[in-house]
């Protein structure tokens, strides 16, 4: 029997046995104060049996844990599949994989007429219906990882700035050092501006489930699922679909995958200064 | 609308209440106090179907209880927002519900205007997010429904119009013009989405909810940003028109589930989210 429903019947089971003492004992064996103490705790046991419709996830691990913090779950959300398209959750002793396709869709209502707009709306609308199973379609707004960006930028800093030492010592031409010189300035400006503020990308992408008894059942139906998903973005919008692969996933679903640490420590070093002045 | 299910849990827990109404004379002197009793548990399971939310989040509050649903992630004891420590830092997370549109197929009326909203939202959207600065997803959760029950209930509903016009038309000296006019309204109304599915477009079902995420150095202040950020979430989505509630309770857990494991099927979604349907 499923939990939630035995617990509902437990409770309610609980509340009518006490509330019938209460109502049918005779009141020279169980007094009145006696009673009402006895249909208080079957009413309690009542609101509690109604509640476990609901709650039963949290009101099982709390009769057995006895503790203010209750462990749904100890283990790991989620791993990702050995052939890294998928993500897996064991969920009521199945395996259900869960795939991201990402949608290149780049357009701007800036540069469309009212027709356009209509259509493009239109569009939208269309979109989610292009599965009859559960999709799930997101717009992400994230904080740009520029730690790589930042480090090629400054390991072409270097380069020209060796490069301006050389012409400087050796007898270069004074065309070739503007032309070092002028590329260093530019490295320097494009670091400057980087660095300055963070820089926000949207993405947009969707998500499907499937289970199996197996895992690679589970990852073999969902990428299945994927390409008929795909073929149906594909159509609507026109533009070309993939299933997202790797550690790329992992911006779908962690947290600390939108906000890179390194812009963290800055944002921090930000609000301090300012808190300084 | 209440489903079938809540109307069998309430009925269940009812029945307890009802006994107890009758049989308060088993109270002797203190019947009253047991009226009292009975009628604050009455209050207390329609909150729990009606409004469990609020009640939920209070209980938890009170008694400060912390929820562990996957390793390295708890939700607070208001339970509105997960939060994830990862090397000192913590990243909270919220969501807020923006359902877009009511949902066609179960709304009897019309939206006038409907066209220019369209034409309005792709400008409004980038609007928005061109005003925020910080990570945040939206979602839409769609679910194709049953083609041809959808279409027998609309033909039903047309039928049982048809017959109210007939009925007016007979009667035509009591009944005012303006009734005849609304039955032939809402008989287009019904006849243009019976057109709609004719056409191919398929009738779906869909949730749609923000997510956000806010870093801090204790969980306090992740927190109180987490906070912040929803509220500029609120102000920005605002002029969309939507309805932007901080989701707290059981759906937060839900929706957590969400990122890692879509609903398999339109009924898993449907108890998980009884209200939404």
């Amino acid at each position: 029997m499923d939990s939630k429903i035995f617990l509902t019947f437990g409770l309610l089971g609980v509340a009518l046995v006490l509330f019938f003492i209460a109502v049918g004992a005779p009141a020279y064996f169980v007094p009145y104060p006696l009673k009402i103490l006895l249909l208080l705790i079957s009413l309690l046991f009542d609101v509690a049996a109604f509640a476990a419709r609901r709650y039963s996830y949290i009101m099982l691990p709390l009769l057995k844990q006895h503790s203010k913090y209750i462990v749904l779950s100890n283990e790991e959300p989620y791993w990702l599949s050995s052939s890294g398209d998928s993500v897996i959750k064991r969920q009521k002793g199945e395996y259900v994989a869960t795939a991201y396709i990402m949608v290149p869709f780049y357009r701007s209502g800036t540069e469309m007429n009212e027709e356009e707009k209509l259509e493009y709306a239109r569009q939208m609308s269309r979109l989610v219906g292009v599965s009859s199973d559960p999709v799930r379609f997101t717009t992400e707004l994230y904080l740009m990882n520029k730690d790589s960006y930042i480090d090629e930028l400054k390991t072409a800093i270097n380069n020209a700035e060796n490069e301006e030492a050389q012409l400087t010592q050796g007898d270069g031409k004074s065309e070739q050092l503007e032309i070092v010189r002028g590329r260093l300035t530019m490295w320097r400006n494009v670091l400057e501006s980087s660095s300055a503020a963070s820089s926000m990308e949207l993405i947009t992408y969707a998500s499907i489930s499937a289970s199996g008894t197996k895992e690679y059942e589970a990852v073999s139906l969902v990428q299945q699922k994927a390409r008929e998903v795909m073929s149906g973005i594909g159509s609507t919008l026109g533009v070309t679909p993939s299933v997202v692969t790797g550690r790329e996933i992992l911006k779908f679903v962690e947290p600390e995958y939108l906000i890179p640490f390194s812009t963290i420590s800055q944002q921090m070093e930000k609000k301090t200064e300012e808190q300084v002045i | 609308m209440m489903d079938p299910n809540d109307i069998f849990y309430l009925a269940m827990c009812g029945i307890i209440l009802l006994i107890g109404v009758v049989s308060l004379r088993a109270f002797g002197g203190l019947s009253s106090i047991a009226l009292i009793l009975i009628l604050l548990a009455a209050v207390m399971i329609l909150a729990l179907n009606w409004v469990d939310f609020v009640v939920f989040p209070l209980f938890t509050k009170m008694f400060s209880i912390i929820v562990q649903p996957a390793k390295d992630y708890t939700i607070v004891t208001s339970h509105d927002a997960l939060l994830k420590n990862v090397g000192g830092l913590y990243y909270a997370t919220g969501y807020v519900t923006g359902n877009l549109f009511s949902y066609a197929f179960k709304e009897e009326t019309e939206e006038e205007g409907v066209e220019s909203q369209m034409i309005q939202s792709a400008d409004k959207w980038e609007r928005a997010i061109m005003s925020l600065d910080f990570p945040f997803k939206f979602h839409v959760l769609s679910v194709g429904r049953d083609v041809q029950k959808i279409r027998d209930e609309l033909e039903g509903k047309r039928s049982y119009q048809e017959f109210q016009l007939a009925r007016a038309l007979e009667n035509e000296k009591a009944s005012s013009e303006t009734a005849t006019i609304d039955i032939r309204r809402q008989i287009a109304v019904i006849q243009a989405k019976i057109d709609r599915i004719s056409a191919g477009e398929k009738p779906v079902s869909t949730i749609m909810y923000f997510e956000t995420t806010a870093v801090g150095v204790s969980e306090k202040a992740a927190l109180d940003q987490l906070t912040t950020q929803i509220k500029q979430l609120q102000i920005s989505m605002s002029a969309l028109n939507l309805s932007l509630s901080r989701v707290a309770g059981r759906e937060l857990y839900s929706l957590f589930k969400f990122n890692f494991s879509i609903p398999l099927t339109s009924d898993e979604i449907s108890a998980e989210f009884s209200i939404e349907g």
